[in-house]
């Protein structure tokens, strides 16, 4: 996708990467499937280290010192104060924390503790619990939220949009159009509030805030879940009006283009139906490169899921982060910030593996 | 403005878009002049100037009062030109710069310049920036208008740099620039010559999705109340609703009010962008 553009100023340096491709072609060291797979993986590698370096910077960069705040506030509750205690409670809890010496050794140590044990270090918000139990906790949660609403708004606004497309001179695709096309540029979050106003206050059908019945037994039982289910609904068809119709408008486009094609006039002049052609040749190209766009939204989708946890007062990493950075938990914070990066990465590097599994438009020699 | 006139004639998007934003734009400009009309001679963020709190809206306060007895409206129009500047603002340092390395990229970058340049600005893309602009501001505490445009479009900037990179791309290839670089113009020659007139209708769609992109990330922040404490905006007043929990006293139009006035501002910009692309581009109609 990124330099398929052919380019007129052919480079000395150019010429010779391309013979040097050419000469590891005829050698057959690596299929040309197997060179884009690494190449990917590569990039793949590469990102995901320019990013959690990129946030690991940014973080550090916070002024104030949270640690010398708690340290502080213990010695008020604990009614005794010196200079050299505090010194030494700072040093130690600064180590525990992984906020001693300069900038570069704390990310030696930070990038060794992730990369390593997956840890995080101690969290400040429910110390001394780790920051990765935290997030552990809100992960589901948002997960369930995200992937919930990502599936079905992606059905939805995929399904849709070929109609609308393919019946793009009726009244009511063009209805749809302009509904959708309002509703794609509003922040879910502005959704939520008023479908919580309207089927939480106003007719209470559906609970207003958390994650599920506090008077049921968290577990596997048919309450439980059905009360997450109710929970859910609001923040899921929230987010999934303002994506779905995002969706639409995409796929409509797509299939507009599509219906100019000249196989399409083959096809129907081969005799086929309407809805042969709608299912056969329209959808399949245009539900292909949806997948792709489908991993690129992920980004977007969970930025607008931190507000609407927010609103709803849902029990996810969104809400963690925020009370993460209302207490200066640096660590808590990093934990969130690189569990989402490696989160959208990943989706990323499966879809763009899988994709010329299942496009034969798309070869894996990326040429 | 033979373009403008050009583009207002064609597009109805651009018309409805135009003629929102504009009127929102007057609104923020003489909202001092506007309140004093309304209001009288007060400070409308000051405490108890309303009379009354939670007021209904009346004659006197078409919006009703908040919490600390302020009239509504007023808050509204003080909010709304800093939302304003901060997208605009925002928006003009991202495309400035997303302009830089869209051009950099797709024009003098060669091969590995530019996979490298965009494998940033897609790393930008992709990753769910908002955790990290939340961090960011809500630390840097005293920040003003300025500092904050700034913050938010370290994070913008790729929405102008990807469109401004791909016709830059395609500009280059063109016959009149190919005769340019026959005559041996120097690279920044071409550019400015060549490349740069054609581009401005694609700095427009640039500005308009990065001061989009902007003014989310500005109600995101102000929404959750981490924004500096200096700046109300009117994401603060969302974010003041949803802290009074004013949709169970039935107040709904303290929540409703501002977010009204920012979707007009959300769908003014998109509906601006659309007509620019439908104008500018035909064969792109409707994607995005």
């Amino acid at each position: 996708m990124a330099t398929q553009i052919p380019s007129t100023t052919f480079e000395e340096f150019e010429g010779q990467e391309v013979q040097q491709e050419r000469l590891l072609e005829k050698k057959m060291l690596l299929s040309p499937a197997m060179r884009y797979v690494l190449r990917r993986i590569g990039l793949y590698l590469i990102t995901l280290w320019g990013s959690i370096t990129a946030s690991f910077i940014f973080i550090r960069l916070i002024p104030g010192d949270p640690i010398r705040a708690m340290v502080a506030q213990m010695q008020l509750q604990g009614g005794y104060n010196t200079i050299s205690t505090s010194q030494s409670m700072s040093d130690f809890y600064e180590k525990q924390f992984g906020l001693n010496g300069n900038l570069l050794q704390q990310y030696l140590h930070y990038m060794n503790r992730v990369l390593l044990h997956l840890d995080f270090g101690p969290s400040l918000l429910s110390y001394p619990n780790p920051a990765m139990d935290l997030v552990k906790r809100g992960l589901p949660w948002t997960m369930a939220l995200v992937g919930t609403s990502l599936v079905i708004s992606w059905i939805l606004g995929v399904v849709v949009g070929a109609l609308v497309g393919w019946a793009r001179k009726s009244r009511w695709a063009d209805t749809i159009n302009n509904i959708s096309l309002g509703l794609s540029h509003i922040p879910a979050y502005f959704v939520a509030v008023v479908l919580l106003f309207i089927f939480a206050y106003n007719f209470p059908i559906f609970p207003a805030n958390s994650a599920y019945d506090a008077s049921i037994k968290p577990g596997w039982s048919f309450a439980f879940l059905w009360s997450v289910i109710q929970h859910m609904a609001l923040p899921v068809i929230a987010t999934v009006l303002v994506f779905a119709a995002s969706w639409l408008n995409g796929t409509r486009a797509l299939v507009i283009q599509i219906l100019g094609e000249d196989y399409l006039t083959f096809a129907s002049a081969k005799g086929l139906k309407n809805r042969q052609i709608l299912l056969g040749y329209v959808m399949k190209n245009a539900w292909l490169p949806q997948i792709s766009a489908l991993a690129l939204s992920l980004g977007a989708i969970i930025n607008g899921n931190v507000l609407v946890e927010q609103l709803f007062r849902y029990p996810g990493v969104g809400q963690l982060l925020v009370m993460s950075t209302q207490q200066k938990d640096v660590n808590t914070m990093m934990a969130i910030v690189t569990i989402l990066i490696v989160m959208t990465l990943t989706a990323n590097l499966i879809v763009d593996l899988l994709l010329p599994l299942f496009d034969p438009r798309i070869s894996y020699s990326g040429k | 403005m033979k373009a403008f006139i050009g583009i207002w004639k064609m597009s109805m998007k651009f018309r409805i878009g135009f003629t929102m934003l504009a009127i929102l734009i007057l609104l923020g400009v003489f909202h001092r002049l506007l309140i004093r009309w309304l209001l009288g001679d007060i400070d409308p963020l000051e405490i108890g100037t309303g009379g009354g709190i939670f007021l209904d809206p009346s004659r006197d306060h078409l919006l009703g009062t908040d919490r600390y007895g302020r009239d509504m409206v007023g808050l509204l129009l003080s909010g709304l030109p800093i939302t304003l500047e901060v997208a605009a603002l925002a928006g003009v340092i991202s495309t400035a710069l997303g302009a830089i390395i869209g051009f950099v990229a797709g024009y003098n970058g060669g091969r590995l310049g530019d996979t490298i340049l965009f494998t940033i600005t897609d790393m930008f893309l992709v990753i769910p920036t908002l955790p990290l602009i939340l961090i960011l501001a809500a630390y840097a505490k005293g920040l003003g208008v300025i500092e904050l445009s700034l913050v938010l479009s370290v994070f913008s900037w790729p929405f102008a740099a990807r469109v401004i990179r791909s016709q830059v791309l395609s500009l280059r290839e063109r016959p009149y620039v190919e005769l340019s670089r026959m005559t041996n113009l120097s690279a920044w020659e071409i550019i400015w010559q060549d490349i740069f007139p054609n581009m401005l209708p694609y700095l427009g769609i640039g500005l308009a999705q990065a001061s989009i992109g902007a003014a989310f990330a500005l109600v995101g922040l102000t929404v959750l109340g981490l924004a500096p404490s200096g700046i109300l905006d009117l994401g603060t007043l969302i974010n003041n609703a949803n802290q009074w929990g004013v949709l169970s006293l039935g107040k709904w139009w303290l929540f409703v009010a501002p977010m009204g006035i920012l979707t007009l501002l959300f769908m003014g910009v998109a509906l601006i962008n659309q007509g620019l692309e439908d104008f500018y581009n035909p064969r792109l109609r409707g994607m995005s």
